[in-house]
């Protein structure tokens, strides 16, 4: 007879094939948000205490901030998501006119490495802790928040939600979800946190102001 | 019970500790309490949560058959290829073969316990196989050859210049002393190793068994390169990490990070249920889970030993235990130490291999104080030490003899005051001997079992003449 690990677990536990389930403890309810102006506040603060560069913004400004970003990185190469918002906004044009060069999302890996900027939307955000969530399909590929050295998202109000357990009622069929809380950080040498270990050094989130 | 392992000496061994770990250890742990500290004040239901997170815990433990099969189910229905392996041999084994079949030639790690557990980097490496940690500090201490000092700053021990010319040698480049210079050239020589690798290792920090999902939680965003970068995604884990459902996980994901780094949330959390469903969204074309046991589902008869499964591996206990903090974590010779090692190594590997560790405690309960899942964990060395003097033990506790002596003479002492009255007189004059700047750095046997690792504080034994002169002035003043 082969070993069985679900078996052995039953003899020690003492529970036979049929044993029904006990009752697991309820957890607590959710929290309850505050108004939307609060959320909006208490987030991006929290993205500015991590390191993070946190702004509330309007989508007129949008041009002007992103040709800022450009010049004070010293940006040359940038990908970003194919979602209805981006393009709405025009970012590719925005990005094309100050001279930057754009990789397609779905490019390779070693391709997308190259790149200074990667933009993304996010599909949440969690106020309490300044944590951007982001899904993953074609459109909206991983490597766009991970492999360029800064990532920018720009985010909308609706997207907040109270807690995790909104999020997690809505996102638990995702097949990948990840959880962004500032930028790539470590302190495994003599305790100094240094940020941009392995991920991007820096995050920008833009919060747009108003009706899209 | 575990393959058989090495007598862990913890006494001998923490004679042994470099002389540079327990300052160094200490420096992170009273970083970390603090910052726990600061984070668990600003949540009113701090208690109330750990609560159910211990209950929560407990009810999984119990149900254990019951939500691996649910997990098993969930993540073969979202594409996903599940082994069990009832030892460490057996997971070595699975892991090689997957490599094998893809013809890997590096792989790339992020932290795992389960995979230290099973010493799967030299089972890989005798393969022909390059295993690279990716972990900052599991990426120095794998270039230094040494195991952690401490469970989340594995490195601790090293000072910025060693790291500096450690780098120096082993990637033959010219490396300042400068920790952002130091994690850029890793940033760097790992880039690389992410774009390359065909196989991604990692452990899990939970199972959610309502979807068949993996969840990984990383501050440097290794996690993610190391599950997102390569075609393979092997992922090695205990069976005790499943949970059973999403909304338990929003218990386990406040506790864990205030615990752990006194971080509200880490920087990065990952969901992964399966491989990636679309060819351009980056993710692993084939995802493997290796459900370890490896005489976990044994240790379930002990209905007291098996709250250790409670844990959910954040270090607390450890940064305030004053064991802990003048040993580091090299004393407790396997890869988990602190106070949560000390019970989990007897039970793992015998009480024969590691009879010493349930001793290697105060009891002061400080662990159980701040344990996110509250595991009793001066309860549970208490019933191991009973295990030891009763069970399967060779020798007595570990407590040599020259201490029982002392500790015998102390006692006889303070029961006959007249021998107390003329130690208190005469050991002024036989410390002046060892005495520098009001220490004692080094001692004769038995003492220099003391002076070796710290240095002794001046004696000051007059307590009952103070205390009596205390008296008398309250009296006075009445």
């Amino acid at each position: 007879m082969t070993y069985s690990v679900i078996e052995s677990i039953r003899n020690s536990l003492g529970r036979g094939t049929g044993t029904p389930l006990l009752r697991r403890p309820e957890i607590f309810p959710a929290r309850q948000p505050e108004s939307v102006d609060v959320e909006i506040d208490q987030f991006l603060n929290e993205v500015n205490k991590l390191s993070g560069v946190g702004k509330h913004i309007t989508t007129q400004e949008i041009a002007e901030r992103l040709k800022e970003l450009v010049c004070s990185e010293n940006i040359h190469k940038a990908t970003l998501w194919d979602t209805d918002l981006l393009k709405q906004l025009g970012i590719e044009d925005l990005l094309r006119e100050t001279g930057v060069e754009l990789i397609s999302p779905n490019a390779s890996k070693q391709e997308m490495e190259l790149c200074d900027l990667g933009i993304t939307e996010c599909d949440y955000l969690l106020p309490e802790t300044g944590t951007i969530v982001l899904r993953s399909s074609n459109k909206k590929p991983r490597g766009v928040s991970l492999l360029p050295r800064i990532h920018l998202a720009i985010v909308i109000p609706q997207q907040l939600r109270a807690d995790l357990h909104q999020v997690f009622a809505e996102a638990k069929d995702a097949h990948y979800l990840v959880f962004v809380t500032g930028p790539s950080r470590t302190a495994d040498i003599e305790l100094t946190v240094t940020l941009g270990v392995h991920g991007p050094k820096e995050l920008y989130v833009w919060m747009l102001k108003g009706s899209i | 019970m575990s393959e058989p392992h090495s007598y862990i000496g913890f006494e001998e061994y923490s004679q042994r500790i470099p002389q540079s770990i327990p300052a160094a250890v200490q420096q992170a742990t009273s970083r970390f309490v603090g910052l726990r500290a600061a984070r668990v004040a600003e949540m009113p239901h701090w208690e109330q949560l750990r609560q159910l997170g211990s209950d929560i815990r407990l009810h999984t433990i119990e149900n254990l058959d019951y939500y691996l099969t649910k997990l098993e189910i969930n993540v073969q229905a979202a594409g996903g290829i599940v082994h069990w392996a009832a030892t460490a041999g057996d997971a070595r084994q699975i892991v090689l073969q997957i490599a094998k079949e893809h013809d890997v030639k590096l792989a790339v790690k992020s932290k795992s316990m389960a995979t230290e557990e099973i010493e799967l980097n030299h089972a890989l490496e005798e393969a022909g196989i390059e295993a690279l940690e990716t972990d900052l500090g599991e990426y120095i201490i794998q270039l230094a050859g040494t195991g952690p000092s401490h469970i989340i700053v594995p490195a601790v021990h090293l000072k910025k210049e060693e790291i500096a010319s450690l780098f120096s040698e082993k990637l033959k480049i010219q490396a300042p002393a400068d920790p952002a210079v130091l994690a850029r050239i890793a940033r760097e020589t790992l880039r690389e190793k992410f774009l390359n690798a065909e196989m991604g290792i990692t452990g899990a920090n939970f199972l959610v068994a309502e979807t068949g999902t993996l969840v990984i939680v990383t501050n440097e965003g290794n996690g993610r390169m190391c599950s997102t970068m390569p075609d393979l995604h092997v992922a090695v884990v205990g069976i005790d990490k499943v949970i059973p459902d999403w909304e338990t996980l929003t218990v386990f994901l406040k506790l864990l990070a205030r615990s752990a780094t006194g971080q509200k949330i880490s920087t990065y959390t990952q969901f992964i249920t399966g491989p990636r469903k679309e060819e351009g969204e980056f993710g692993p074309k084939e995802f493997h889970l290796v459900l370890l046991d490896n005489g976990r589902s044994k240790i379930l008869q002990d209905s007291v030993g098996r709250e250790i499964f409670k844990c959910i591996r954040c270090g607390a206990c450890a940064n305030v235990c004053p064991v802990y903090k003048h040993v580091g974590g090299f004393a407790y010779g396997w890869f988990i130490s602190g106070p949560i090692g000390a019970i989990f190594a007897p039970q793992m590997l015998g009480t024969r291999v590691a009879r010493e560790l349930p001793y290697a405690s105060t009891l002061c309960g400080a662990c159980a104080d701040v344990c996110p899942v509250k595991i009793p964990i001066p309860k549970i060395l208490r019933h191991l030490r009973k295990r030891v003097a009763e069970g399967d033990v060779v020798s007595g506790p570990a407590m040599a003899t020259s201490i029982r002596a002392t500790a015998g003479l102390v006692s006889l002492a303070l029961a006959w005051n007249w021998i107390y009255r003329t130690g208190t007189r005469l050991l002024p004059s036989i410390m002046g001997v060892f005495l520098k700047d009001g220490w004692i750095p080094s001692a004769p046997y038995p003492l220099s079992r003391w002076t070796s690792v710290r240095p002794l504080p001046r004696f000051n034994a007059q307590f009952r003449s103070w205390w009596k002169n205390k008296l008398g002035k309250k009296d006075t003043s009445r």
